[in-house]
């Protein structure tokens, strides 16, 4: 009795987040609207994050014709791309841009989102699926940052994988070995070598690409099914058509979001923003330079995990995850204004440990 | 993994005992670190990034017996524009090298700021439009096109691609000028449409 109750209920809560009968043109299309106010800008971040990821794929499908997954050639194919392949330089700049601009975006349609109390019924699931395109987000930074086998490549994952390893010391019995196992199931040999290197190339052309496929096309459904959430308490000041206003909209704002691209693409290379020593191929047996640490969007973790004991942040990382995901269900009954609140303050924190968390550590530590 | 031949560790070590020590100078090195604040290394000048003495490629005790004799002369260029090219030093290391001399060199490790002074205003080894002279003043590698300063790079490439930039921009604010006259003309039909509507 009490088994079938719980699939009635389960049937029943998939046929509120998931409304089949909506899938048809004049839902998805010619009905539906969205709401003008204040915060509608909001809605342009997921389209700007959407936009950046069609950006990667393609720089990324370019780079793939001459880049080489083994430690000997990694570097000197990422060197020849850089100088010798036509074009090869702004691609590859591109990409490198994109994918912080990326993971910008995201992280703004996340507050957005949660400003906008956009995870209300029915929409648990669409956001549920966008912590997921979050965490993806960052898999495909962080496998990404070792491909080009630099000084700082090889040394940030070997730090990233060293504090998996850590966690075991927390864990009580058997459990304490199973970080261990985690992260030489991820290194694949003792070290950070071509095992590695191997698993972390195909986590990022392939698995990832591939779960991001499937997760970013059931939020895209999902969202096309519910329609834009009202994101604000008041009336809104007018509904607009989605197609072809918002559309058209979302095109201007891609078009500028590609202009800025292009110029820092084609003007700043993404590795003058560090020191030279950190981008120099990776030797064993060579010193390591100072300066290594992993990409900015690691950096609200990063500098906390240097400042304070690693079970503080394992705690705290913990309860974050828990947060996020369950946050259709523990933020039900918190008004908007709250909500814009928090989201403002989570914006501050990023915006804080990102351009001065390296000051704050200094502050603290000397 | 490459062998080293027992003939070349022999004669190595013969240069390195009639020699002395390997020579590197860490006193451009520090100077550029405090001054810059960036973290450099050995490879601002040097083939390789821990400097000339070990046996990895770029070092001395990898050296083929030509490449020992052309360090030798090198190494006894005293006097400016001398043409020498040490197999230890870089193209940026060869241009202080030869440019200087090797006794005008070692005299200005006491005053390693003067080295910006001596060195030509114009070279531009890498081409990335930042002179070597700012470049190793700001601890940027004089070599590596893609690395200076941020805000001075941007300057140089801006000023570099400013055609292409131009057209691509063109087409953007085209394009955005299109868009808007679309959505305009779509608002106007939608206006009469509900027009209609309500009329009919």
């Amino acid at each position: 009795m009490k088994l079938h109750e719980t699939l009635r209920n389960t049937e029943k809560f998939l046929a509120e987040r998931l409304p089949v009968e909506k899938m048809n043109y004049a839902s998805m299309v010619q009905k539906k609207e969205v709401p003008v106010h204040g915060l509608a800008w909001g809605y342009y971040m997921g389209g700007l994050a959407m936009f950046f990821l069609m950006v990667q794929i393609a720089t990324g499908l370019m780079l793939l014709f001459y880049y080489q997954p083994t430690v000997s050639d990694a570097h000197a194919s990422v060197e020849f791309i850089t100088d010798q392949v036509p074009a090869g330089a702004l691609v590859r700049n591109v990409h490198a841009w994109a994918s912080s601009l990326m993971i910008g975006s995201v992280l703004a349609h996340l507050l957005t989102a949660f400003a906008m109390k956009a995870f209300e019924k029915p929409r648990e699931l669409t956001w549920v699926t966008g912590v997921l395109l979050l965490g993806i987000t960052f898999a495909f930074g962080f496998t990404g940052y070792l491909l080009p086998w630099h000084q700082i490549a090889v040394n940030a994952t070997k730090i990233g994988l060293q504090t998996i390893e850590e966690i075991g010391g927390y864990l009580p019995g058997q459990m304490a070995e199973w970080p261990r196992q985690a992260k030489e199931i991820i290194q694949g040999e003792a070290s950070v070598g071509q095992a590695t290197l191997s698993r972390f190339f195909s986590l990022h052309v392939i698995i990832l690409p591939l779960a991001i496929c499937g997760v970013l096309g059931f939020h895209l459904v999902s969202v096309q099914l519910h329609g834009m959430s009202k994101g604000i308490d008041a009336k809104p000041r007018h509904m607009e058509r989605f197609f072809p206003t918002f559309l058209l909209k979302d095109l201007r704002v891609w078009g500028i979001a590609f202009m800025v691209l292009f110029i820092l693409g084609v003007c700043l290379p993404f590795e003058s923003l560090f020191a030279y020593p950190l981008f120099e191929p990776f030797d064993p047996k060579g010193s390591t330079p100072d300066g290594i640490k992993p990409e900015w969007y690691f950096f609200w973790v990063y500098y906390p995990l240097e400042l304070l004991p690693l079970w503080v942040i394992l705690v705290g990382s913990t309860l974050l995850a828990v947060l996020l995901l369950a946050t259709p269900w523990l933020f039900k009954n918190t008004n908007r204004q709250t909500l814009r609140l928090l989201a403002i303050m989570a914006g501050i924190y990023l915006v804080i440990m990102t351009l001065f968390g390296e000051n704050i550590y200094h502050l603290f530590k000397g | 993994m490459r062998s080293i031949p027992f003939t070349t560790c022999c004669t190595t070590l013969a240069v390195l005992a009639i020699a002395g020590t390997a020579q590197a100078y860490p006193e451009f090195q520090k100077f550029v670190s405090q001054k810059s604040g960036r973290t450099v290394n050995c490879a601002m000048c040097h083939m390789h990034s821990d400097g000339p003495e070990g046996a990895a490629p770029g070092q001395i005790g990898h050296l083929t017996l030509a490449e020992q004799a052309e360090l030798g002369r090198a190494r006894g260029a005293f006097e400016p524009h001398a043409n020498v090219k040490s197999p230890i030093l870089n193209a940026f290391g060869n241009h202080i090298i030869n440019h200087l001399g090797k006794k005008q060199f070692l005299e200005l490790r006491v005053t390693p700021a003067e080295l910006a002074h001596k060195l030509p205003k114009d070279s531009d080894l890498d081409g990335d439009g930042i002179t070597d002279v700012d470049e190793y003043l700001s601890g940027t590698h004089p070599l590596i096109k893609s690395d200076g300063r941020p805000w001075l790079l941007f300057k140089a490439n801006l000023a570099a691609n400013l055609g292409q930039i131009a057209l691509m921009l063109a087409a953007t604010v085209l394009g955005l000028w299109g868009l808007q006259h679309l959505l305009h003309g779509f608002d106007v039909a939608t206006r009469v449409s509900d027009a209609d509507e309500e009329s009919g």
